[in-house]
């Protein structure tokens, strides 16, 4: 009984997972409908405390990654084959061509035996002439047919994203600057940051990231606070549309305010990305201010943690044309 | 003589790798849901998603058709790169970026009592046994039926569908406490 019961349940999990919901369950097993309603339930609250899609980027970046493993998989595989594999492929046509010859040839010379000198007879035509000089069987020739294909479609790789490394310049039409929003930086008296470098995720086919090291890679948050930014790094970057930025951060170290005492905030990933979208052009100065914040999670009981993290809804990109009189200037 | 060239084609790495491949776009989020809900990063699970795909290319050469399914056996090297990413965690002080989600333009109340039904939930998932949890997960998450849950877990399925039934009932016991 238990275990009819665990089939049924069984059976109604498979089928929310496909989509269907747990009324139509219940209405095929309404004499367990009391039974199953608060274990689909169950299964809902958890499933949705744990809701979670991947970001597209970061799925699209996998699988840029896996179709080069594959592409090389497949060359090393090529490269390893012995030449002259067509001839494979042949084989079976050369055998049969070889075979219908020397029945051929055979059929021929007997004839010829066979006949009186002088007299001509007329050439045998190969494939009438063989079979009616050898009684016996006739030899099976496998039919040559293309190998059937996988099931599953092949793989179309795409296009994998190309690495390019940019450089700052005062000319540039791209500046990268550091913000900070609130939340617990008031607790601190520093918040020192060090970036490594930034990575810019350019859409094309195919995709390019752009990457740049700060000029200025140290920054304290604690003097960046709502519209105070620090410019990290000015240069020139590739015209096009991007659609995500993260900073590599290697460290991050606080100094509370109360105590002076030396704190560790901890980072969620060394990678601190956001998704963006924002134009680059060649005749625009663009600068993106990168928001980050300082979040306290936890209780006094149960201790407190800091943990910084990138605030995507104050992050993004200003454009303003630039001027013959700013190029001036800045020579 | 058919069969075995179905099986000889089956056991192809071209085969192999095209049939990998398909299964990319739906599993990827599934595998990735299912270390998420592990190890409760977003990032990481999905590196880890990834990670799978790129192993599982790697290793296609142990692999065979007739003992697991595809999909059961990627979430076997998911479960084995999970528990290599809480080895690696134990070295570094990193703490999950989902514990304190702040998302801009979202009601900060709605965010507090959305994490404070997430925390129950998870408490209540902390206490269940490893296993139960991993069918849960692999179930629920992953999408797999119970006999594939039990060929990754190398349980029937009618065990699996018991610890299921154990482990939903006492969810469901430990929050209606909560409630």
């Amino acid at each position: 009984m238990k275990n009819d019961f665990e089939k049924i349940l069984d059976d109604c999990v498979d089928r929310i997972n496909q989509g269907d919901s747990i009324e139509s369950c219940l209405a095929d097993y309404p004499a367990l409908a009391r039974q199953l309603r608060p274990m689909l339930q169950t299964l809902f609250s958890v499933k949705e405390a744990y809701s979670f899609v991947p970001f597209p980027d970061a799925k699209r970046a996998a699988r840029e990654g896996f179709n080069i493993a594959l592409e090389n998989l497949s060359r090393k595989r090529e490269a390893s084959q012995p030449h002259f594999t067509w001839l494979q492929g042949w084989s079976r046509v050369w055998a049969t061509a070889a075979a219908v010859l020397v029945i051929a040839a055979i059929a021929y010379t007997g004839i010829r035996l066979a006949t009186p000198q002088g007299e001509t007879v007329p050439y045998p035509e190969p494939s009438i002439a063989a079979p009616s000089l050898e009684p016996g069987p006739s030899p099976v020739v496998p039919s040559i047919q293309p190998e059937p294909s996988p099931a599953v479609p092949s793989p179309q790789p795409e296009p994998s994203p190309v690495m390019l490394v940019a450089k700052p310049s005062l000319e540039g039409n791209f500046v990268f600057l550091i913000s900070d929003d609130v939340n617990a930086i008031g607790d601190f008296e520093s918040v020192n940051l060090s970036i490594l470098k930034v990575s810019l995720l350019k859409s094309g086919n195919p995709d390019e990231l752009v990457e740049f090291e700060p000029e200025q890679g140290e920054v304290d948050l604690t003097l960046l606070k709502g519209d105070n930014t620090q410019e990290i790094w000015r240069g020139n970057l590739p015209e096009g549309q991007y659609t995500n930025v993260s900073i590599h951060v290697s460290s991050v170290l606080g100094i509370l305010k109360e105590t002076g005492e030396e704190v560790e905030i901890k980072l969620p990933s060394d990678k601190l990305r956001i998704t963006k979208d924002f134009q680059i052009s060649k005749d625009i100065l663009t600068t993106f201010t990168y928001d980050l914040t300082v979040v306290a999670a936890g209780s006094p009981q149960s201790g407190i943690k800091y943990i910084l993290k990138p605030q995507v809804d104050q992050s993004g990109a200003t454009h303003k044309p630039i001027t013959q009189k700013e190029k001036t200037d800045i020579e | 003589m058919s069969d075995n060239l179905s099986k000889g084609k089956a056991d192809s790495k071209e085969y192999k790798e095209s049939a990998l491949s398909s299964l990319y776009e739906e599993y990827f989020d599934k595998i990735a849901r299912y270390a998420y809900v592990r190890i409760g990063n977003r990032v990481d699970a999905e590196d880890i998603a990834g990670d799978v795909f790129l192993k599982a290319l790697k290793s296609l050469n142990t692999y065979k058709e007739r003992g697991v399914p595809m999909q059961a056996w990627l979430f076997r090297i998911a479960h084995n790169l999970v528990i290599d990413y809480f080895r690696k965690m134990k070295k570094r002080k990193t703490v999950p970026i989902d514990d304190v989600e702040i998302e801009g333009g979202i009601n900060p109340a709605k965010v507090a009592e959305r994490n404070m039904e997430l925390e129950q939930v998870k408490k209540a998932m902390e206490q269940l046994t490893q296993e139960q949890r991993e069918v849960l997960v692999l179930r629920f998450f992953g999408g797999l039926s119970s006999r594939e849950t039990g060929q990754v877990l190398n349980k029937s399925d009618g065990a699996v569908r018991e610890m299921q039934r154990t482990a939903i009932e006492k969810i469901r016991g430990l929050l209606s406490l909560e409630d």
